[in-house]
């Protein structure tokens, strides 16, 4: 009787929709997608405004290319990481998931204090803030919406590896780990963009 | 309880064949192209000479490639389904639509010299 009841429950297994997909994953896709319209819009404006400020200061001012690069490296790492966590989970390796879920992010948040101390410099330095002109306002929407999506990502997998470190997250909870990582590689593919679109193009 | 919850949340079918070392090192692989790609790019930006729109295109076209690189190995879009593909592919089409057409709203062509606007 037991087995039948949990034969019944694999088979209705209530994350799986009638495409026979994980609803959470579909969830986080249509997420990712939404979210790619909302860094377009936040993009075009950017790019829209370029070169159209009354006064100082411009990117070219204010921009540390050799920063934001690392910054870049950062995150592309912290990717890779990630990738290795969800491999290692999946070869029933806890603690070595733990670990690179760990070091995933330290790298974000690696990542988002070398962005606090960008945005100190370029206000307490070159008086650039979200009033100063059009370039600043862009910049600082875009780059700080960002910014926070990789901060909620940071919270999110440091919860993982709480998880995981107290025996509450295993090889079954792949999915959840998965999903998390699609946040986290969506991060770092805007901000491929941003780095290219607002930093690198003369 | 625990089997049945072990039932419904086995990793993917395909990840599971295939050999964990094979994987990690695609990704090693694909680590290292993102990490070449960005150095080209950064290096591209200091070398002297370089006409504005090659510049521009050069690194449009290395941005593309290290956006499906990720999605396609980390994000696993290229093994995963059609609808999980048409939600992403969708959006981003839409997205790329957005701003180009704010862009012809603005006239801004990063690609033409500022002299030409």
């Amino acid at each position: 009787m037991a087995d039948h009841a949990l034969a019944i429950h694999a088979v209705h297994d209530p994350n799986l929709g009638n495409t026979g997909l994980d609803n959470r994953k579909v969830g986080m896709w249509i997420f990712l997608g939404s979210d790619c319209m909302f860094f377009g819009s936040l993009i075009g404006t950017y790019l829209s405004y370029k070169g159209k400020s009354l006064g100082g200061p411009g990117p070219h001012d204010v921009f540390n290319i050799p920063l934001t690069s690392y910054s870049a490296a950062l995150l592309l790492a912290s990717s890779l990481f990630m990738v290795l966590a969800l491999a290692r989970l999946h070869e029933r390796r806890i603690k070595a998931a733990a670990f690179w879920l760990f070091a995933t992010a330290v790298f974000g948040l690696h990542f988002v204090l070398n962005q606090v101390y960008e945005f100190t410099t370029f206000a307490l330095h070159e008086g650039l803030t979200l009033s100063t002109n059009l370039f600043g306002s862009s910049f600082f929407v875009l780059t700080g919406f960002h910014g926070a999506h990789v901060t909620g990502g940071v919270i999110w997998l440091t919860i993982l590896m709480v998880l995981a470190l107290r025996g509450r997250l295993d090889e079954r909870d792949y999915t959840k780990v998965e999903i998390a990582g699609l946040y986290w590689h969506f991060v770092d593919i805007v901000w491929i963009a941003i780095f290219t679109i607002v930093y690198l193009i003369p | 309880m625990a089997d049945s919850h072990a039932t419904a949340h086995q990793p993917p079918d395909d990840l599971a064949h295939a050999g964990a070392s094979a994987r990690v090192k695609t990704y090693i692989n694909v680590a290292v192209a993102l990490a070449i790609l960005t150095a080209i790019e950064v290096a591209s930006l200091y070398t002297p000479g370089i006409p504005n729109a090659l510049l521009v295109t050069a690194l449009l076209v290395m941005s593309v490639l290290k956006f499906f690189l990720v999605v396609g190995y980390f994000m696993h879009l290229k093994e995963d389904s059609n609808i999980m593909r048409a939600l992403f592919v969708g959006p981003l089409i839409i997205a790329i639509l957005i701003i180009l057409a704010l862009m012809a709203l603005f006239s801004a062509y990063i690609l033409l010299p500022h002299t030409v606007l």
